[in-house]
């Protein structure tokens, strides 16, 4: 009977995660949309993820050489509480917003056409919704 | 410890059976368990492949790259607009949709006032068609009407637009639509270049087509998850024959310590890259993409 009230109770929170942290994501993406505007333009897309404390979403992109790119990553509805790192595609860190207090966004200026993978994790939270936006400009 | 969110689908998954199993039958029920069958689905649009997600650039960045190329504005390579109404299914829709988007961009960029009207107007016509009404709104039109001889305005608003249309897929457990829509301009771009290889030669556009070996890869990625249709099925095997002569590109890389200035916010990575490709290898890229784009826009 304790079993099942314990894993009733696991379920319900699990389940209630999922509701908040979808609702959260549009509105999330509508504050992440204010980082990414002129001289950049859209990619067009928006990639997001549901995350607990432990976990970590990544993404794979290539950036091409002669570009500008500006990466908004999002969670909560204030800045800074999502860690990004991007890495390249022989896993050498090229950038955490960790050592800059976990700037909301970041410009990539690339020599080179490249594959990157960016990693995002939770800053502090428990639970949430991370909004990843990407920007260009030539 | 690292652990990505797709490992916590069946664990939701089960949840839900019990939850399920523990509540009995009944009419009220079956309308709940369609709620969360929803709702732990819509937590699948979060991920790619095993927790990974594939990012497809914009195809706007290959048709700047066009443009500075020098090569003239050709209409002929484009999808004539008026075809607009062939398009029948929702996957013939979605796709044709990155088709015209990509041909609104690149008519944009040229500053091909009248057929970039003519291109807003199908790329409307489609969203429409697929309940994209909140992206392509009257107060879209408007602005876009409203900032026509912009350039850049207009490039804004059609990402804008594109993003919501994006947003609004995902949000309503659509990401099978919104991948599509990224595969055709995706396609659309890659076959503007290979016209330009045709044509006119250039070195750059040379090298942004073989760029696309790790594109391809992701998109390949991206449409796998939706193969069990037998319209995904047939885009997919076309996609991994181009795939075979994409794997003859080389690619080498070196890294280089990147310089970061907090004061701008700027990360200035100088790693290089350098790309070989054959003219064999460019001819026969050039005509699987054909073929895609043939089968697309057919």
């Amino acid at each position: 009977m304790k079993k099942s009230i314990l894993i009733s109770a696991f379920l319900i929170f699990n389940f209630s995660f999922l509701i908040r942290s979808h609702a959260q994501c549009d509105t999330i993406a509508a504050v992440c949309a204010k980082h990414v505007i002129s001289p950049y333009i859209s990619d067009g897309q928006q990639y997001r993820a549901l995350l607990l404390a432990d976990q970590t979403a990544e993404f794979h992109a290539t950036f091409y050489g002669g570009g500008t790119y500006r990466i908004a990553a999002c969670t909560g509805l204030k800045d800074g509480n999502l860690i990004f790192s991007l890495y390249d595609e022989a896993r050498n860190l090229i950038f955490t917003n960790k050592e800059f207090k976990n700037s909301p966004y970041w410009d990539f200026k690339v020599t080179s056409t490249m594959d990157v993978i960016m990693e995002a994790t939770l800053g502090g939270t428990q639970s949430g919704c991370a909004v990843v936006l990407i920007g260009f400009k030539q | 410890m690292k652990k990505h969110i797709f490992n916590l689908i069946p664990l939701y998954f089960i949840s839900l059976c019990l939850v399920i199993s523990s509540c009995g039958g009944g009419g009220e029920e079956d309308t709940a368990d369609k709620t969360m069958e929803k709702m732990i689905d819509s937590s699948n649009v979060t991920i790619g492949i095993a927790g990974k997600m594939f990012i497809i650039p914009s195809p706007i960045q290959t048709a700047i790259l066009i443009q500075k190329s020098g090569a003239v504005y050709d209409k002929a390579m484009l999808n004539a607009p008026n075809k607009v109404n062939s398009y029948s299914t929702k996957f013939q829709k979605c796709l044709n949709l990155g088709i015209y988007g990509a041909d609104l961009g690149y008519t944009t960029l040229y500053d091909q006032t009248q057929d970039a009207l003519a291109y807003f107007k199908s790329t409307n016509t489609l969203a429409a068609d697929l309940g994209l009404a909140n992206a392509f709104d009257k107060n879209l039109i408007e602005r876009f009407q409203k900032n026509i001889g912009k350039k850049d305005s207009i490039l804004g608003l059609v990402s804008s637009a594109y993003r919501a249309s994006n947003d609004f897929l995902k949000n309503n457990d659509r990401d099978e639509e919104a991948a599509l829509i990224v595969a055709g301009g995706w396609i659309e771009t890659l076959q503007f270049a290979v016209n330009i290889m045709k044509t006119k030669g250039n070195e750059d556009v040379k090298r942004r087509i073989a760029e696309q070996k790790n594109t391809l890869n992701n998109l390949i990625a991206l449409i796998s998850t939706y193969q069990g249709n037998e319209e995904y099925a047939e885009l997919l095997l076309k996609l991994n024959d181009l795939k075979v002569e994409y794997d003859k590109v080389e690619y080498k890389y070196i890294y280089d310590r990147p310089v970061t200035d907090e004061a701008t916010k700027m990360t200035t990575i100088t790693s290089k890259s350098e790309i070989v490709i054959t003219p064999e290898a460019i001819q026969a890229i050039g005509d699987k993409v054909t073929a895609i784009r043939n089968f697309i826009t057919a």
